[in-house]
C-alpha cells in the first residue's frame, strides 16, 4: 500500500494504524490512525504529519490520535484527538480549532415525509428567513454587553431562562449546554464586539441546517434509535452544524498571540507555529482555557437559539406547536473541544480537533434516557448524501479518550470543487434528487458539493468495524440551508 | 504597477488561501486587500454607504500585514458589512522601528439581495503565511480559515 508519507506506518488491525515515536524526533508517545487501507491510503501528507507533530507536545499521554476523517488542519490534523497531564501538560488552541465548540445537533419530530414534501418549500423559505446564513448575518437576539456575558457563563441555559428552549434539552447537550470555568473577563473586546450580534445564525463554509428523513432501511439500530425517538417510517429531523462564529475564532486568534510569547517565557518549542501552547496550568493557559470555555458556551447558546427557531418555522408552517409535533432533542455534541475528562486511568485535558465525544453505556456524564445506550454522536455528511446518527462504546473510553470521527471529510479545495460544479446547477440537480436547497451565496454552495468530500459510509464504517463508536441510523437529506 | 493576486488551490484544502504579488510594498498590500475582500463579496456588488478609516503600526511588515488583514475580518463582523475598496498608505518610521498604515475603507451593510456575497472569513490564519522579497518584487502568501 502506498501512503503520503515516508514514515513508517504499522498495522495494529484492519482499523488502526501506528506510527512509532522512533519516526520523528521528540516524538513522545506513538501516533495512531483509525482508517481502512483505503482510507489511510488516500490520506494527505498532512495528516502523518501533523498527528506526529502532536506527538511531539509536552505532557501528552497514551497517543496522538486521528480519525478516519482526518485531513490537514491548523497545527493538529482535523480529526485530531489528544490527551494532555492537566497538572504538567499543555492546553493548544491549534489542538480546539478555530471554530470553537463547532458541534452538531439533531431534533426529532413526529412528522412524516409524506406530510412535510407537500409544504417543503414554504418550510425551508421559513427556516431561511428564521436563521440568519452567509456573511455578516446577524441574529435576532440583542444583546448588550452585560447580556452577552451572561451567555458566556452560562450557555444553553441562558436560552432556557431566556424563553428560547425547554427545560428538558440541557439534559440531551454535552455538558448540558455550559461548560464550568468560562470567564469573560480573559476575552477581549475585539471579539465581543464580533459576537454580540450573532447569536442564533449559521455562519457559512461547511455549516448548515438540513431537514432529513430516516427511512425503515436507514436504522441499523432499530432498539437503540427507539431511545432516541426514532422509529424510521419515514420520519423527518433536523440537524444543525455550526460554532461559535466569529466570537470563538477572535478568542483562539486572541489566544495564539498570547501563547507564542508564552512559548518562550516557558521554554516550549513546536514543530509548527499554529501548535502554539502554554502548560495548562500557567496563568496564559488558565486564561485561554476560561476564555475558551466562553466561546464555547456561546456556541451552545447559538445552537439552542437556532433550535428555537426552527420549532417556531415548523410550528407555523403546520400550523402547531413545537410540543404537538414532537420536536424533541436528540442531542448536541462539541466537535472543537478542549475539556478535563475523567477515565479510568485518571483525569486528562482532552483536545478534541473535529472529532466528537463518544461515551459509552454506563457513563455518570450522560442523562438518564441514554445512560444505557451510550451517547448519540452526530456526524454530518455532505448536504448530497446523507449523515450518521451514532453511540459511543466502552471501547471508546478505553482506546480514544471517548472520542470517534465527526463527519466526513474533504477531498477536494473549495477552488477545484468551483471549478468543477456551478452552484446553480447544482441548486438544479439537489432539486431534481428531492433535496431543496436555499443557499446565500452560489459560489459557497458549489464549494461544498457532495463531490468534494470523502463517502461518509466509508468513514462510519471504520469507526463501527473499529468498535469506538456503533451505528444507529443513516439521515437522509430533502432541505438544506447554506451561508 | 499594482499588485496582482491569485487563489492558491493545493495548500487548504478546507478553507482559502492566496498568493498577492506587488513590485512594491505599497501593491503588495493593495493586492492582498483586494483578495480578502474579494473573498468575502463581489467589490463591485458593494455600493458604498458605510466608511472607516483606521490606523495601525507594528514593528514588522509582516505583522502589520496580518494585523491589518484581521482587522478586515474584524470589522465583517462587528459592522455587518462587506467592503467595496480601501484606500491604503504605507509609511516607516524614520529609524526603521516601525511600520504604519493608514487606510480610508467603504463598504455597505451586508445585503443579500443587493451583493453579490461570497465566502464568510473567519479569520487570518499563521500557516504557511509569509511575506517575501524578490529584488523589487513582494509576495504575501496567505491561508484565510472559512
Amino acid at each position: 500500500m502506498t501512503l503520503n508519507t515516508d514514515m513508517q506506518v504499522n498495522r495494529i488491525d484492519d482499523y488502526l494504524w501506528e506510527i512509532p515515536p522512533s519516526e520523528k524526533a521528540g516524538m513522545l508517545v506513538p501516533a495512531r490512525i483509525y482508517a481502512s487501507p483505503a482510507i489511510l491510503g488516500a490520506m494527505d501528507r498532512g495528516v502523518f504529519d501533523q498527528v506526529t507533530n502532536v506527538a511531539c507536545l509536552p505532557g501528552i499521554h497514551r497517543y496522538a490520535l486521528c480519525m478516519p476523517d482526518g485531513h490537514w488542519g491548523y497545527g493538529f490534523p482535523i480529526g485530531g484527538v489528544a490527551a494532555f497531564d492537566p497538572e504538567d501538560g499543555v492546553i493548544s488552541p491549534g489542538g480546539v480549532g478555530y471554530d470553537i465548540n463547532c458541534g452538531m445537533r439533531l431534533i426529532r419530530t413526529d412528522l412524516t415525509l409524506a406530510e412535510v414534501r407537500p409544504k417543503l418549500e414554504l418550510l425551508m423559505t421559513e427556516l431561511f428567513r428564521r436563521v440568519p446564513a452567509g456573511v455578516g448575518s446577524r441574529g435576532f437576539v440583542n444583546l448588550n454587553r452585560r447580556e452577552f456575558r451572561d451567555v458566556m457563563r452560562k450557555g444553553a441555559s441562558w436560552c432556557i431562562a431566556n424563553g428560547y428552549g425547554w427545560a428538558e434539552d440541557l439534559d440531551r447537550i454535552e455538558e448540558r449546554g455550559c461548560l464550568d470555568g468560562a470567564d469573560p473577563t480573559h476575552v477581549t473586546d475585539y471579539a465581543i464586539e464580533r459576537g454580540i450580534n450573532q447569536l442564533g445564525t449559521l455562519g457559512s463554509g461547511n455549516h448548515y441546517l438540513e431537514v432529513q428523513v430516516l427511512s425503515d432501511k436507514g436504522i441499523f439500530d432499530r432498539e437503540t434509535a427507539a431511545a432516541m425517538g426514532l422509529t424510521g417510517r419515514d420520519q423527518v429531523v433536523v440537524m444543525v452544524h455550526c460554532g461559535s462564529r466569529g466570537f470563538g475564532h477572535q478568542v483562539a486568534s486572541d489566544y495564539l498571540k498570547v501563547f507564542e510569547k508564552a512559548m518562550r517565557r516557558y521554554g516550549i518549542s513546536v514543530k509548527d507555529q499554529q501548535l502554539a501552547c502554554a502548560p495548562f496550568r500557567s496563568p496564559e493557559g488558565q486564561e485561554y482555557f476560561g476564555a475558551m470555555n466562553c466561546a464555547a458556551n456561546t456556541a451552545f447558546a447559538n445552537r439552542q437559539v437556532i433550535t428555537h427557531q426552527i420549532r417556531e418555522a415548523f410550528a407555523a408552517v403546520f400550523d402547531s406547536t413545537p410540543h404537538a409535533l414532537g420536536m424533541h432533542l436528540i442531542y448536541d455534541v462539541a466537535h472543537n473541544i478542549a475539556k478535563v475528562e475523567r477515565y479510568q486511568d485518571g483525569q486528562w485535558l482532552v483536545h478534541r480537533k473535529g472529532a466528537t465525544r463518544a461515551f459509552g453505556p454506563g457513563s455518570p456524564e450522560l442523562p438518564a434516557c441514554y445512560r444505557h445506550i451510550g451517547q448519540p454522536v452526530i456526524c454530518g455528511g455532505s448536504m448530497e448524501t446523507g449523515s450518521y446518527l451514532l453511540v459511543g462504546t466502552d471501547r471508546a473510553m478505553h482506546d480514544t479518550f471517548g472520542s470517534t470521527m465527526h463527519g466526513s471529510g474533504r477531498t477536494m479545495s473549495r477552488a477545484q470543487a468551483k471549478r468543477t460544479v456551478r452552484g446553480e446547477q447544482l441548486l438544479r440537480d439537489m432539486k431534481q434528487h428531492g433535496i431543496l436547497v436555499k443557499a446565500v451565496s452560489m459560489s459557497g454552495l458549489a464549494e461544498e458539493a457532495g463531490l468534494a468530500y470523502k463517502n461518509i459510509s466509508d468513514v462510519v464504517e471504520t469507526v463501527d468495524h473499529a468498535g469506538i463508536t456503533k451505528k444507529v441510523a443513516e439521515l437522509k437529506p430533502i432541505g438544506n440551508i447554506k451561508g | 504597477m499594482s499588485g496582482t493576486f491569485r487563489f492558491l488551490d493545493d495548500i487548504a484544502m478546507a478553507d482559502m488561501a492566496f498568493e498577492a504579488e506587488g513590485d512594491s510594498l505599497s501593491a503588495l498590500f493593495d493586492a492582498a486587500t483586494e483578495a480578502l475582500l474579494h473573498s468575502l463579496a463581489d467589490p463591485a456588488t458593494v455600493t458604498p454607504t458605510w466608511r472607516r478609516t483606521l490606523d495601525l503600526s507594528e514593528p514588522d511588515i509582516e505583522t502589520l500585514l496580518f494585523e491589518w488583514l484581521g482587522r478586515l475580518v474584524y470589522l465583517k463582523d462587528a459592522d455587518g458589512v462587506v467592503f467595496h475598496r480601501a484606500a491604503l498608505t504605507l509609511a516607516q518610521e524614520p529609524d526603521g522601528s516601525a511600520w504604519h498604515l493608514h487606510a480610508d475603507v467603504t463598504g455597505a451593510p451586508v445585503d443579500p439581495a443587493r451583493q453579490e456575497l461570497r465566502s464568510d472569513v473567519k479569520g487570518v490564519t499563521k500557516h504557511l503565511y509569509a511575506v517575501t522579497q524578490d529584488g523589487h518584487r513582494w509576495t504575501a502568501r496567505v491561508v484565510l480559515d472559512v
